[in-house]
């Protein structure tokens, strides 16, 4: 832990989904039930496919851990990875409701 | 084989959740939606990896990727998560949602 490369955009990037939400698109996708479910489901599935990616025994992202928090869990996932995860799905899913509204 | 994992695992994603399309009004029906939602997404985190790479911040096992990448530096293998994962969330949201709605109406 040094530079925090992977943390500190991590971090950002999931508030910059979040700001963007709340200030620009206003989709409601956050008061959905179907999102927060579908994010739980997300997550379940994000654990079995990111642990066996980064999986320390035979990884196949390897992560320069001076850049993150250290703390990798569960299995060896580094904890940033959820958040990555978060901006990513999160970002996709405002970009489709988005244009629900505009029909 | 070991060089075709991390592909694999993309194959997987998309046969399990393929069967969700199933649901209305669907992700692959409506390629075009998908399109717009998936895309602008994956450019900005395509250009993050790049950065990351490049920064050392993480790399990617040779004996498990196939080494045909693209500019500057990226596994193809990653690009194609970019695609691949969100279609999976859609497809969760999409099923998700049908069926709530459907419990919804009774």
């Amino acid at each position: 832990m040094s530079g925090l490369g992977y943390t500190v955009p991590a971090v950002l990037a999931a508030l910059a989904v979040g700001a963007l939400e709340l200030t620009a698109l206003r989709t409601g996708l956050f008061r959905r039930p179907s999102y927060w479910l579908s994010m739980l489901i997300v997550v379940g599935f994000q654990i079995l496919v990111d642990g066996w990616l980064t999986k320390l025994s035979a990884p196949v992202v390897v992560y320069d851990d001076r850049q993150t928090i250290g703390v990798r869990f569960p299995f060896d996932i580094p904890v940033e990875d959820f958040l990555f995860g978060f901006a990513l799905v999160t970002a996709v899913l405002l970009l489709w409701e988005r244009q629900r509204e505009r029909r | 084989m070991d060089r075709w994992q991390y592909l694999l695992v993309l194959v997987a994603c998309l046969a399990i959740t393929l069967p969700l399309e199933l649901f209305r009004p669907g992700v692959y029906r409506h390629a075009w939606r998908a399109m717009r939602a998936v895309l602008p997404v994956a450019a900005v985190f395509v250009l993050w990896d790049e950065v990351a790479i490049h920064a050392h911040i993480w790399t990617y096992n040779p004996a498990f990727i196939t080494g045909v990448t693209i500019p500057f530096q990226m596994p193809i293998e990653e690009v194609l998560f970019f695609l691949v994962i969100p279609l999976c969330a859609l497809l969760t949201y999409n099923a998700v949602s049908a069926i709530l709605e459907r419990i919804n109406r009774r």
